[in-house]
């Protein structure tokens, strides 16, 4: 009897076990876009940790970037997930890959309190303390503050590196504000590493900078960025999607608006949706970073030089309290046994 | 047994130290020393910025008539001639112009900096054996490590801009131009130099009117890969902030614009074609001079 009962308990485990083998392949092969972004980062690594310890799944990250990884998701449905999708960039068309059923917004807002913009240094308020408080609008009145390396009779604007979504937003706006005709240029620093540098080297040196930059970022976080407020309205939802987002052809007459509400969605693509299961897209859809820990997260991945698979394991470790609220009990166990 | 599967690694949080304390040591650097290199570069900055205004502002026939004179003289050629014009009036035909200038333009600023750097440096090498072995594996590495690498450091001290790509550009473009110049004057004919020095010539004598001027085919094979790569390093001088026809190659790589990206492209290489037959033309003359002497 008592063997028995050691027999059966023994294949009782062995069954649960292999049966959670198989729940476990159920989930199979996914790919995530790692965006080259330390957030976007962290997102995809931290969800590589909980899909592969807690849910089974066997993950890879590939690079990407919003554009390509839209339009690789939009078009091959492939790779499964996106974690930081800025959806502003990719309005139109990803409303219309919803309603096709091709991707599905999985996590309306994966992080809070964010937002795309423009902002000072505080070594620019310090230089010139009339800015404190001042709208863009009457920023724009005083190029002679932010002046040109190359050509310092110019008020110097950082704009966005050569393909970011953001990149006609900002010219289409430099246009709209006439910024031109009252003394500005449009620096295009070239790459997240150039407009980073810019503002690195403004704050370290005291120079005044003015520029784009989005919420949450280490950067923010790190020289204290000041957000500016615009002075202007939000000129609705038509002018910014058929024009200030569009390629300069494309938009002949830019009316002078405030940034759209920024947007960020996790997507999936509907095949992940479907192969991966119910507890996996609520997992996902539970998922939601408080900007303040992302924003000390990415000040850590900075300081520390830390890359995607440091920063989660930090976060994994140091943040229980909000990941573990994302998963059920004994998901979050085999995690944190997993770590 | 683990010790040999599995590799002992240094420890993490020493790992860490170890990289914060080079960041902050050239981060001090750059606090303490950077605005000073900053203006050392000013100059610099200056001429390219005048040459890139003097390129847009004089009229698109005259840049052509120039390109057209500048082709004849290298290389006596009225098929090149015709051909490097027709190039460019088919890059300011399809809207590449004002891009194409900026990159001209700091495409001959670099070239004349790496040869003012690079001859003087191949001169010293090929007169030491010492410095040969010494400045040889600094040009190894100058051409195999990752440009993203010291894009790093260089954005720290310099920012983006015109400098600083054309440093980037030049770290990469320099070697070419060093080992030929060393190594032309290396082979030159040990007779030849013999004689001379029978005439009583002084080492200087010597060197500038043996040793160059038989190295120079080879010297310049050297600055015509210079402009080569140079060429080449254009799209990632446009990722700190260098205009010209880098930045929309990145913007096509961003939002797959195929027909942008390839008329840039394309354009890069007219430009790399163009430049690339003249001084190798123009190389060619010089040996064949010296052919018909012999």
């Amino acid at each position: 009897m008592n063997i028995k009962k050691i027999i059966l308990s023994a294949l009782l485990i062995l069954g649960i076990g292999s049966f959670s083998g198989i729940a476990n392949a159920a989930c199979g092969n996914v790919v995530i876009a790692s965006q080259n972004w330390a957030s976007a980062e962290l997102m995809a690594e931290v969800d590589k940790v909980i899909l592969e310890k807690g849910y089974g799944c066997e993950v890879e990250l590939i690079p990407g970037a919003t554009m390509p990884t839209f339009a690789s998701m939009d078009e091959k449905g492939a790779p499964d997930m996106n974690p930081e999708q800025w959806a502003n960039a990719v309005y139109t068309p990803l409303i219309k890959a919803v309603e096709e059923k091709r991707l599905v917004i999985a996590n309306k807002a994966p992080i809070t309190g964010l937002g795309e913009g423009w902002w000072l240094t505080p070594s620019a308020i310090k230089k010139h303390p009339e800015l404190k408080g001042m709208t863009a609008m009457e920023i724009l009145k005083h190029p002679e503050w932010f002046p040109d390396k190359e050509d310092p009779s110019k008020g110097a604007f950082i704009g966005c590196p050569a393909g970011w979504g953001c990149q006609l937003a900002n010219a289409n706006l430099f246009r709209a504000f006439e910024m031109e005709k009252k003394g500005w240029v449009l620096i295009d620093p070239g790459s997240a590493a150039g407009l980073d540098g810019t503002i690195s080297k403004a704050a370290e040196s005291g120079k005044p900078w003015f520029g784009y930059y989005w919420n949450p970022t280490s950067i923010v976080g790190k020289y204290d960025l000041q957000a500016v407020p615009w002075g202007i309205d939000f000129a609705g939802r038509d002018n910014w999607d058929n024009c200030i987002t569009k390629a300069e052809q494309d938009c002949a007459d830019p009316k002078p608006t405030a940034w759209t509400k920024s947007e960020v969605n996790t997507i999936i693509t509907s095949k992940f949706a479907k192969q991966g299961g119910k507890d996996i897209v609520k997992y996902i859809g539970k998922r939601t970073y408080p900007g303040n820990v992302m924003n000390g997260m990415l000040v850590w991945m900075a300081d520390n030089q830390a890359g995607g698979p440091d920063a989660a394991i930090e976060f994994l470790s140091k943040h229980e309290g909000v990941w573990t609220k994302w998963v059920s009990s004994s998901v979050a166990k085999k995690v944190k046994a997993g770590l | 047994m683990e010790f040999f599967t599995k590799f002992p690694v240094m420890e993490r949080t020493a790992l860490m130290e170890l990289k914060k304390g080079i960041d902050l040591s050239f981060r001090l650097f750059s606090r303490k020393y950077g605005d000073a290199i900053e203006n050392f570069f000013d100059p610099l900055l200056f001429f390219l910025v005048k040459l890139e205004k003097l390129l847009l502002a004089t009229p698109w026939p005259i840049i052509i008539l120039v390109i057209g004179i500048l082709a004849w003289f290298g290389s006596r050629s009225w098929k090149l001639v015709v051909g490097s014009a027709i190039a460019f009036i088919l890059i300011g035909y399809f809207g590449m112009w004002n891009d194409c200038m900026a990159t001209v333009a700091i495409i001959s600023v670099c070239t004349t900096v790496c040869i003012a750097v690079g001859i003087p440096i191949g001169i010293i090498m090929s007169k030491s054996n010492r410095a040969e072995k010494t400045i040889l594996p600094i040009l190894d590495m100058m051409q195999t490590i990752p440009s993203f690498v010291y894009l790093v450091p260089i954005l720290m001290l310099l920012g983006i801009g015109k400098v600083p790509g054309l440093i980037a550009v030049c770290i990469y473009a320099l070697p070419p131009v060093i080992r030929l110049t060393n190594l032309g004057i290396r082979e030159v004919d040990k007779e030849a130099l013999e004689a001379s020095e029978a005439f009583g010539a002084t080492p200087f004598q010597k060197l500038r009117s043996v040793q160059i001027p038989l190295s120079l085919p080879t010297i310049f094979a050297g600055v015509n890969q210079t402009i080569m790569m140079a060429l080449a390093m254009v799209v990632i001088a446009s990722m700190i902030g260098v205009k010209g026809l880098g930045v929309p190659i990145l913007r096509a790589i961003s939002n797959q614009y195929l027909a942008l990206g390839l008329m840039n492209g394309l354009a890069i290489v007219a430009l790399a074609i163009i430049f690339d037959r003249i001084t190798q033309e123009y190389g060619r003359r010089i040996q064949k001079h010296r052919g018909q002497k012999k």
